[in-house]
């Protein structure tokens, strides 16, 4: 039978039978819809939720430990350190492998009046990080989020809230700075000592990690010591340098602040004798925006931050050795520095801040007595892409590691997220089956209702295949039509779900631009499911067609 | 000299099962002999098997015992494709209630027959089309639908639709049944001008005594078996 006749009886016989066609295609429409609409779904959760909150290539390990006395021990393993790291390294589908280290001394921070107009206080956890891993990232957002354009005319200043997002005030100027410069492992800081401390990269001398490659420590003095560090001013904290004054060992001010950058930072909370160094340079991860914009702010009373960028250069203080919830460290032990945001990654802690590894560990061998040089916690593996995760998880997990808590809660959020995406699609596919039935009945209705018209079709020449071909085009056309109008309503109904979501979820926290990704495969697959519906349900009328006897037929009327 | 026959039946038997179990035979013992050119009446009572040996000769049923050509082919022989191929070329048919596909238009049943097997290119089919629908005084009714036409209208269509692919054989049921005296008179009219142009062989059921005058030939059926001939009709 020629193709241009098929097409024109197929449409002549959906003409003449437009309402049950229309009825028989509804269920097909809703079906396809469905399909369509859960399979957008799943993928947007995933790519657009999950993936927003969990790195896809990203795959955080600990050494596999077993809860002994209440504590979790690592058992039968060699520690975690650089070569274990470089084995991690080196198993196929890691591009890069990285160890870090939790703080697990005591601190707190607080900050924001910048911003806020007051301070909020929190205690402050800090992961360690190997610089390199995240100076790339932090490049890369830095330029992605166009601050580095700002200040293009000179501004004048005092402070560098009076200058533009991405630029600093120095020297009266507002100046452009690359914040991710700042990401470094040494910058000028004085970490206090003791003379049996580990000072790593130099020695301990007057109290403080001097190393020979960096330029000698300055000292300086504050007009008061911190005492609880509430009332510390960060203006008022670049005190002015000191100069050795008496053979007893004190200190007298100079005329000359600290440099430019730099702030005193105190040896501890009860003195005025510090060093000038510049603020630690924090990296946070840009989901904690989210949970302060959706849900902090809003119990708090306060403002939502617009945007990341207005974060960076944002300073604020933390105390070592300092806790709202367990044991202080001795007061000389503790000291109160500057910090700085200087960019962003979600390699960061969600709720916590990123430092420079050697801090975390000078800080976790000062107060805890961690050995320095000791093993990672966790490590981060960077894989080639999101399909190589499982493979990598295999073979590390043969190596003695296990998922952290964080990637644990991503392959189980992951795996919700998939089969509660199945669940839904396997609904859609009951649907159409049953949609399948109903064309099933329409057309063994219509071959009954067209029996005369088939068999003059047979009396003029249509062989039984000829129309059964009639019948499943028909079927297939309206599995087209079907698929088509089914994949338009998933699609409406896609766009409907996002903007309500916008509307009423607006402040859920991780509330993404839209719930619903639909790959290039989707609309074709589920428009083919539905012509395999369709065709399926004809196919048994078809046959009944096919086999229709004419003579019969002919004879009855 | 001897003619070729069109439709040569010898010992035709047709029987039907039926639901109660046993037979009904419809058709018993018949000879048939029907020359090419030749326009033959079929007449009889209801139930007399008239309409079993047009689908017979239609070759839509060969369910038959005994003998059956048409132009030469015995039909049992043919495969299910064949026969319908049979039936495309060599066979067209005029039905009493037209038959026509409501949906497609005059021109488009017309053509349906090229739909089916014939390798003869859209342009000609249409051409002839258009030509046919001439020849029976439509020409002008080739995109409208046929329910807008008269029932003497929808049968000479359905003519025209019969003789698209130029088949030897026209087989007719009845095929004044539906219509009033003076347009009957006008398709028997147009039955002889084909006969005449193309030589087109004709068996036609009818119960209508003045189609059947208008036969070379009558054959009367009662009880399926054939009970008389007149090579004239009278």
């Amino acid at each position: 039978m020629k193709l241009r006749r098929l097409v024109q009886l197929t449409l002549q016989n959906l003409r003449t039978s437009r309402v049950r066609t229309l009825l028989a295609m509804v269920g097909i429409v809703v079906g396809t819809a469905l399909l369509m609409f859960f399979l957008g779904l799943g993928q947007g959760l995933r790519e657009r939720v999950l993936n927003r909150i969990f790195p896809v290539n990203q795959l955080e390990l600990e050494p596999r430990s077993v809860q002994l006395f209440g504590t979790q021990q690592v058992v039968g393993q060699a520690p975690l350190d650089d070569s274990r790291i470089k084995q991690l390294a080196q198993l196929p589908g890691v591009v890069r492998a990285f160890g870090k280290r939790k703080s697990a001394f005591p601190a707190r921070l607080w900050g924001g009046r910048e911003l806020l107009g007051y301070n909020l206080f929190t205690e402050a956890f800090f992961d360690g990080m190997p610089v390199e891993i995240l100076r790339g990232e932090l490049e890369a957002f830095e330029k992605g989020d166009g601050t580095s354009a700002a200040a293009k005319r000179p501004l004048r200043c005092d402070v560098d809230l009076d200058c533009p997002v991405g630029a600093a005030c120095q020297d009266a100027i507002c100046q452009r700075v690359v914040w991710s410069q700042h990401w470094r492992e040494s910058p000028v800081l004085a970490l206090p000592c003791g003379k049996n401390d580990d000072c790593q990269s130099g020695t301990c001398a007057d109290g403080h990690c001097q190393s020979a490659q960096a330029p000698p420590l300055v000292r300086c003095l504050l007009e008061k010591s911190a005492g609880n560090g509430r009332d510390l001013e960060f203006d008022a904290e670049r005190g002015l340098t000191a100069r050795a004054c008496d053979a007893a060992g004190g200190w007298c001010k100079t005329a000359v602040p600290c440099p430019e950058r730099m702030y005193c930072a105190a040896d501890h909370p009860d003195t005025t004798l510090g060093y000038c160094e510049e603020p630690l340079p924090a990296v946070i991860n840009p989901l904690l925006l989210e949970v302060f914009n959706t849900d902090m702010a809003r119990s708090l009373g306060a403002v939502p931050v617009g945007s990341l960028a207005v974060l960076y250069g944002v300073r604020f203080h933390v105390a070592f050795g300092d806790s709202f919830f367990t044991q202080d460290a001795a007061r000389p032990m503790q000291q109160y520095k500057q910090a700085q945001v200087v960019g962003f990654s979600r390699k960061a802690p969600e709720l916590g801040v990123a430092l420079p590894l050697p801090v975390v560990q000078h800080w976790n061998h000062r107060l805890r007595g961690d050995d320095p040089r000791g093993p990672y916690d966790a490590v981060l593996l960077e894989t080639a892409d999101n399909e190589a995760v499982p493979q990598v998880f295999t073979a590390a997990e043969s190596l003695g590691f296990s998922l952290s808590r964080k990637s644990q809660a991503a392959r189980t959020a992951g795996a919700v997220i998939f089969f509660t995406a199945l669940g839904l699609v396997l609904l859609a596919l009951v649907v159409l089956a049953v949609a399948g039935v109903q064309i099933a009945q329409t057309f063994a209705m219509l071959v009954h209702e067209r029996r005369r018209e088939i068999a003059v079709l047979r009396a003029i020449g249509a062989t039984g295949s000829d129309v059964a071909v009639l019948i499943l085009g028909e079927a297939a056309l309206l599995g087209l039509l079907g698929g088509i109008a089914g994949v338009t309503l998933a699609w409406l109904g896609a766009l409907g779900v996002d903007a309500a979501a916008q509307h009423w979820l607006a402040k859920v926290p991780f509330l993404p631009e839209g719930f619903f990704v639909f790959p290039t495969w989707s609309a074709p697959l589920a428009m083919a499911v539905s012509l395999v519906c369709c065709v399926l349900g004809a196919a048994v009328p078809a046959r009944r067609a096919s086999r229709l006897d004419p003579a019969r037929v002919l004879a009855e009327a | 000299m001897t003619v070729a026959a069109a439709v040569e039946a010898r010992g035709l038997r047709r029987q039907f099962p039926l639901d109660g179990g046993g037979t009904v035979t419809a058709l018993d013992d018949v000879d048939l002999h029907i020359a090419p050119g030749e326009i033959v009446a079929v007449v009889g009572r209801s139930g007399a098997g008239k309409s079993t040996l047009l689908n017979l000769i239609g070759a839509i049923d060969r369910g038959y015992e005994g003998e059956l050509t048409v132009f030469g082919q015995e039909l049992r022989r043919l495969s299910e494709r064949e026969l319908a191929r049979f039936r495309n070329r060599q066979i067209g048919f005029v039905f009493q209630s037209f038959n026509l596909l409501p949906g497609l238009t005059v021109g488009d049943n017309v053509m349906l027959p090229a739909s089916f097997g014939a390798d003869m290119p859209d342009v000609l089919v249409r051409r002839r089309a258009h030509h046919l629908l001439d020849e029976v005084g439509l020409g002008d009714r080739f995109n409208q639908p046929p329910l807008q036409l008269s029932g003497g209208e929808r049968q000479r269509v359905a003519i025209a639709r019969a003789l698209l692919l130029e088949p030897p054989l026209l087989v007719c049921d009845e095929p004044t049944g539906s219509l009033d005296t003076a347009t009957a008179d006008q398709i028997l009219q147009l039955f002889r001008e084909i006969r005449e142009k193309r030589g087109t062989t004709l068996v036609m059921v009818t119960h209508d005594p003045a189609v059947a005058r208008s036969a070379d030939r009558l054959v009367r059926l009662e009880r399926g078996r054939i009970v008389g001939t007149t090579l004239e009709a009278p």
